[in-house]
């Protein structure tokens, strides 16, 4: 016995991972197609299969990828799974933004190294600081490959970083040199793994990324954030210089600040960017979260830690009402006849 | 269009076909190179659906269960003819290009 259930149970159960107006639509179909499949017509034959098989794996992803472009939603999609497929290509489009304003750090110092800047720091040399240029050259062009639409370039790319940075925590944890081989994991999966898994959501049904904007964001970051952080370090006042996961907070506390502001005025939109805002701060707060182990024997850096994240909390709530309106009120699904 | 949208528009281009029946004949069209899971099919139907290319045709009771049949709308056909032509021009430059043109190109190829 495989269970209670009968295969055409099991493949119901499969079928609950898709949201409920597409099951209401295709769901009866999709089974008595599915159940063509596997049925002969042999009494007998079809008892047994009935009994003991169940949906292949092949048949599984096929629902789970359908789940996922369905719940991230393109144009055509329900108002908030629309919502949702836009708030996590932003919230996706922001990390990567991040990581390649990182990227144009490195080089930076990559170019220190060749003495073309001369006012930056030399960087160390070695095989490991090198993968760390080239995965930061990496998330560049990432970025800018999925702005422009190049889907397969950005994923197949940020597969490869996502293996090198692995490989790299593995290395220094073998090596004994992390100081906190929690938090270095952590971040691997919280803000390298899961933004490029959520790069499912640039499927062929999202509506095109607003090319300018994104790609102008990048200069504009590091010209009006980074330069000055480094400027503050060069100059001897780093004490006043928040960590990376403080910039962080801080900068999605004051873009949220803004946003909440555009909302109030009555420029907010649909709701799609608070969406979108609470989804980057949920991560940049369990990127600082993360970090905090690295701080544990400063009990005055740590409680500058969590005032960082009570102020992106604080910013949070006020774009959180906004976020909640998106998903108010799905319309009706698209057009769909029944025959006759 | 994708591979698999084309594939489909095809299986419906010479008469409605059930869920079931539209995996079969893509089988066949595609002599077994694309074998379409469910989950796949009813994306695909749906992104059809929703763009007018195919329609509901009637529902007929099997085993207990109802299958329902779609066609091609005029649009789905006209979309059809079109993404064909262009897949025939291409493969005419490709097999121009790889000197493949002429029946002793098509003899080398069977």
């Amino acid at each position: 016995m495989s269970g209670d259930l009968d295969l055409e149970q099991r493949y119901r159960r499969v079928l609950r991972l898709l949201p409920g107006y597409y099951r209401d639509k295709w769901e009866e179909d999709m089974v008595a197609a599915f159940l063509d499949g596997w049925l002969t017509g042999d009494p007998d034959e079809d008892s047994v299969t009935m009994e003991y098989d169940r949906p292949t794996r092949q048949e599984v992803v096929s629902v789970v990828a359908l789940a996922a472009r369905l719940y991230l939603g393109g144009a055509s999609a329900p108002r908030r799974y629309f919502a949702w497929g836009q708030a996590v290509r932003n919230a996706v489009l922001g990390v990567m933004l991040a990581h390649a304003v990182w990227g144009v750090g490195q080089l930076a110092l990559f170019a220190r190294s060749r003495h073309l800047i001369g006012w930056l720091p030399p960087p160390a040399g070695g095989f490991w600081p090198m993968l760390s240029y080239a995965t930061g050259y990496a998330w560049i062009v990432v970025f800018v490959a999925l702005v422009l639409a190049d889907h397969r370039t950005a994923r197949v790319l940020a597969a490869l970083v996502l293996g090198a940075d692995a490989v790299t925590v593995l290395h220094e944890q073998l090596a004994g040199t992390l100081v906190s081989p929690f938090a270095s994991w952590a971040y691997l999966i919280v803000i390298d793994v899961a933004p490029v898994l959520a790069m499912a959501a640039f499927h062929r049904d999202a509506p095109p990324v607003a090319r300018r904007p994104w790609l102008l964001a990048l200069p504009a970051w590091y010209l009006l954030v980074s330069v000055p952080v480094l400027a503050a370090e060069l100059s001897g006042h780093a004490a006043w210089v928040p960590d990376v996961a403080g910039q962080c907070c801080l900068l999605v506390s004051v873009v949220c600040l803004f946003h909440a502001a555009r909302v109030w005025a009555g420029r907010g939109g649909s709701g799609v960017w608070s969406l979108t805002l609470m989804l980057v701060a949920a991560v940049t707060a369990l990127y600082r979260i993360i970090s905090l182990p690295l701080f544990l024997q400063d009990p005055h850096l740590v409680k500058v830690d969590l005032v960082e994240l009570l102020i992106l909390a604080v910013a949070v709530a006020l774009v959180a009402p906004d976020a909640i309106r998106s998903q108010a009120a799905a319309p009706a699904p698209f057009g769909y006849r029944e025959p006759g | 269009m994708t591979g698999q949208a084309f594939f489909v528009l095809t299986a419906l281009a010479d008469g409605p076909r059930h869920g079931y029946g539209i995996v079969r004949e893509v089988v066949e069209l595609s002599q077994g190179r694309v074998k379409l899971k469910i989950g796949s099919l009813y994306g695909v139907l749906d992104r059809l659906s929703a763009d007018g290319l195919i329609e509901p045709d009637r529902e007929e009771a099997h085993d207990g269960r109802l299958r329902r049949y779609y066609r091609l709308t005029a649009g789905g056909r006209r979309a059809l003819a079109e993404e064909a032509d262009l897949r025939s021009a291409t493969a005419r430059v490709v097999r121009a290009r790889l000197g493949l043109t002429g029946p002793e190109a098509a003899g080398a190829a069977g």
